[in-house]
């Protein structure tokens, strides 16, 4: 028995003692080095610059803005996904995703298309006015960025929310409306109160994502504004290592705070009903004139702000701005091997992504685990493990990887397996948060009838536990892989060009104005990904937003 | 539940992924594995402004010194431009990959971080080269000239021109200050794009040299109207496609670019500074250099050698858009377009390499105060 134990404690942290290895301790020299070895700006230097005051300034005022949108834009959606029964819902769902999984080099070419000068919009504005120039820009400047990101987290927003509004129990809004209460006062009494952890947490993890936001506000802030994330690319860029590392380190100051408030938030929604109830759900007709027309102008400005730049793209996939005509040579491209080609990026894409999602599962599950140990410790320092991730530059943890690891054991010269771990440290606060999740919803009298019917620690895990779980490692997978397969900041640091994925083909297809190239390889990733979540969605029905 | 769902023995499920994944990455890891080779480091649009692409050009322009040492190179072409390829030799430099490195230039040269990355090498062929571009790119020897080219202004002909706006011809930055010519301006962010720098620094050299005045105030005249993009394709492109933005910060051999792919006169023309009587332009030297502790340190010294023969300097003119080093080399036709530096005097002369260096850091940080907002 006692040797059994060991070897739990052992397995349980071992996540802990890899993310130590390939996350903290190449972050951590990153950063002394940087502060010790006098290269550079120094760290009282790096603050008491008014650039660095006004770019950690900037970088609080975008995210809140952006978080305030994202929430107005997305509650009213996550409100409509929850209570409406239509066809096609789970395919909605999909679509929904498909945003936040989008490398943001592509919502830039979206957005530029359907925002921009020139764009659809402005070309609309044009021939309305007659105007021979340019009238409006929306994808430029705070402006753009704020529409970038609200486009990113609206649909974490609507997917957070629907999914805890799913499991309002029936029967307290029934009684509510017998004791006379106007739709008003229950959303207000019933609803809001209900959906508040769910909107705090999808709150503070837009604010989380946009806090960290890199190539948007590098395309839309015209050098003018940076985030803290911007300005550490640019210190390496220009090895100043001191600047680089004093920037890292406020970072990471800041969003711990963040991710430790965001623990003690999903500790509190733990209490929440499980979840067997479901919403009472409706259909449109049973709304009023003035209702449908208002869900109508909603939809209408959902499909403008998240589905233009979408379309955007597929046109971009065939369309040749350059020639101004239609053509399929985006997709030979794609089937094209060697090095002008995309197959190549299109199979280093699958094979780092999928491998870097059976890893973030099988590091994932202990971690899952270790949430719930009662040893002491364990459970806490597992839950700020595994939210890194999320809190750290990836450019810092790519350049962490790159001296500590890859240089020293002569990985540098084939670096794949850097990459796989890179993508793998992105992806694994999904699987690990999915899984977690997955593992509170199961029946301890189970468990117990396991044990009492002489089923050893292993066997109860294969036979019993992970059989259970099989939804929510799939929920987790998918949105690893999706962050593995769009990840690129850290890939385009750590590859030689035979490693590129897709995500950095597009944005070397971009570079040198191959733009059906990049569009094709855009669409791809999409399809990838809404074909990824699909499956999902019919799998682990519809228990999505739980994952975040 | 009506249906119970039938149990399949997770164990099969477990031991064949395992063995399938086993198989993958094996397959994947024996596929790719490293095979000794000479790499080189280049930026992404090294030679590839070509008719044929880099591919190619490459081949024909090394084929011969491969064949010579009986070796493969291996031309790392990094998404990225040189001061990134600098920070990415900086994280290997305790076991360095490349043995050459190609695009370094003559502001990049002079921080500490690309000098600690390189070793010193005095080709004998530097005898074919004149001796000005050695000094003008580093005299230490650190890096060996490649090619060169001046950065100017240039501007579309098909929205303004000579007749119109008659200062083009004897272009002032106080004529660029203004409200109609600063809004309709493109240039490159300086932290980002090495146009970009060499615009700001010949914006400095020509207020704290020629005019004598403080540099920043004809920044804080054209903030809120000047257009700075991320890097110079961003800044083509907002160019391009944008009717109001007419002057684009680039380089001078651009309407050579334009007749040649036009097939007619060019439809782009240069508007050069004009100060004291005579036009300026900054002078832009890219250089080969050899990498530090490299794998092959001798076949890098000989791929550096060959780097200055006829069949590489050849190339240049139209797949790179830069002058070649070598001065004993027929340009194409297209090339009288281009603005050659012995019309223009050269900006860099008023700022010597070591002004710079101290400087630079400096300046950068002066721009980013006068142009951040508040």
């Amino acid at each position: 028995m006692k040797k059994q134990e060991y070897w739990t404690y052992l397995v349980l942290s071992l996540p802990v003692i890899l993310l130590s290895i390939f996350l903290v301790y190449p972050v951590v020299s990153v950063i002394i080095q940087g502060l010790i070895s006098e290269t550079g700006t120094s760290f009282v230097d790096t603050l008491s610059a008014y650039r660095t005051q006004f770019t950690i300034a900037f970088t609080f005022i975008q995210a809140t803005l952006s978080t305030v949108l994202a929430l107005l834009v997305g509650l009213p959606g996550a409100m409509l996904l929850a209570r409406l029964r239509f066809r096609g819902k789970s395919l909605v769902r999909a679509l929904i995703i498909v945003p936040f999984v989008l490398p943001p080099i592509v919502v830039v070419v979206g957005f530029l298309q359907m925002f921009g000068s020139y764009g659809v919009i402005d070309s609309a504005l044009m021939l309305l006015t007659q105007s021979s120039t340019s009238i409006m820009n929306l994808a430029d400047g705070l402006v753009g960025i704020i529409l970038a990101h609200t486009f990113y987290n609206a649909p974490l927003v609507m997917l957070l929310v629907s999914a805890s509004m799913e499991r309002l129990n029936p029967e307290i809004e029934e009684s509510a409306e017998v004791l006379g209460a106007d739709s008003f006062s229950r959303f207000r009494r019933i609803t809001l109160p209900h959906i508040r952890p769910a909107l705090a947490a999808s709150a503070i993890l837009t604010f989380l994502f946009c806090f960290m936001s890199f190539p948007i506000v590098l395309a839309f802030g015209n050098g003018v504004y940076r985030t803290i994330e911007v300005q550490i690319w640019n210190s390496f860029r220009w090895s100043d290592f001191g600047e680089a590392s004093s920037l890292v380190l406020i970072q990471i100051i800041i969003t711990i705070t963040l991710a430790v408030s965001y623990i003690k938030l999903a500790k509190v929604s733990d209490n929440d009903s499980g979840p067997t109830t479901t919403i009472r759900t409706t259909t449109l007709d049973k709304y009023k004139n003035w209702e449908k027309s208002m869900i109508l102008a909603y939809l209408v400005m959902i499909l403008v702000l998240i589905g233009g730049p979408i379309v955007s793209i597929f046109r971009a996939a065939f369309f040749d701005p350059i020639t101004h005509s239609y053509t399929l040579d985006g997709f030979s491209y794609l089937i094209t091997a060697g090095a002008t080609g995309g197959l190549n990026p299109l199979i280093n894409s699958l094979f780092y992504g999928g491998l870097a999602t059976l890893l973030s599962i099988l590091i994932g599950i202990p971690l899952a685990y270790a949430h719930k140990s009662k040893s002491r410790g364990l459970p806490s320092l597992s839950s700020v493990m595994v939210l890194l991730p999320l809190g750290i530059s990836s450019i810092t943890v790519a350049y962490g990887l790159m001296t500590v690891i890859a240089v020293p054991t002569g990985l540098n010269i084939n670096p794949w397996p850097i990459i796989v771990i890179a993508q793998t440290i992105i992806g694994l606060p999904f699987t690990a948060r999915s899984i977690e999740i997955g593992l509170k919803s199961i029946d301890p009298a189970i468990l117990d009838q396991a044990d009492s019917l002489g089923a050893s620690r292993l066997q109860r895990l294969i036979y019993v536990e992970l059989p259970l779980l099989i939804p929510s490692i799939l929920v987790g997978a998918v949105f690893a892989f999706a962050m593995a397969i769009g990840e690129m900041s850290a890939t385009l640091f750590i590859a030689l060009p035979q490693n590129y994925t897709l995500a950095v083909a597009i944005y070397d297809n971009l570079g040198v104005r191959r733009f059906v190239e990049a569009g094709a390889s855009a669409l791809i990733l999409v399809a990838i990904c809404v074909v990824a979540f699909l499956t999902m969605e019919k799998i682990s029905e519809g228990s999505t937003g739980g994952t975040l | 539940m009506t249906e119970y769902p039938v149990r399949r023995n997770p164990k099969t499920i477990i031991i064949v992924t395992t063995i399938i994944v086993i198989l993958i990455v094996a397959s994947y890891g024996f596929l790719t594995f490293w095979k000794p080779r000479f790499v080189v480091y280049t930026y992404s649009s090294f030679m590839d402004w070509g008719d044929e692409g880099a591919e190619a050009v490459l081949e024909r322009a090394f084929a011969p010194f491969e064949e010579k040492y009986g070796i493969d190179i291996d031309f790392v072409i990094l998404q990225a431009d040189a001061n990134f390829i600098v920070s990415r030799l900086n994280a290997e430099a305790a076991n360095p990959i490349a043995d050459v490195v190609i695009g370094i230039d003559n502001i990049l040269i002079l921080q500490e971080a690309a000098r600690n990355v390189l070793e010193p090498y005095e080709s004998p062929n530097l005898a074919w080269i004149n001796e000005t571009l050695v000094n003008a790119l580093d005299p230490e020897h650190y890096l060996t000239p490649f090619d060169f080219g001046l950065v100017t202004l240039i501007y579309s002909m098909n929205t303004i021109n000579s007749t119109t706006h008659p200062q083009l011809d004897h272009l002032t930055l106080a004529d660029l200050a203004t409200s109609e010519l600063a809004s309709a301006l493109v240039t490159e962010d300086p932290h980002l794009s090495s146009p970009g720098l060499a615009f700001l620094l010949s914006q400095i050299a020509i207020y704290d040299k020629i005019l004598g005045e403080n540099w920043t105030d004809w920044w804080e005249a054209v903030e809120g109207n000047i257009d700075i993009e991320e890097g110079w394709t961003e800044a083509w492109s907002a160019w391009s496609s944008d009717q109001t933005k007419h002057l684009l910060v680039s380089y001078g051999t651009d309407p050579a670019y334009s007749a040649h792919y036009l097939g007619t006169e060019p439809d782009t023309a240069i508007a050069p500074f004009y100060y004291q009587d005579s036009h300026w332009a900054w002078m832009q030297v890219e250089g080969v250099g050899l990498v530090k502790n490299g794998p092959n340190p001798e076949l890098g010294k000989a791929f550096i050698d060959y780097c200055l023969n006829v069949t590489v300097q050849s190339e240049i003119p139209l797949n790179q858009w830069m002058f070649p080093v070598r001065t004993d080399l027929t340009l194409p036709s297209v090339f009288d377009y281009a603005i050659h530096p012995n019309e223009v005097s050269i900006l860099n002369t008023l700022l010597n390499s070591t002004e710079i260096a101290a400087k630079l850091q400096e300046w950068l940080d002066e721009f980013d105060t006068v142009m951040t907002p508040g």
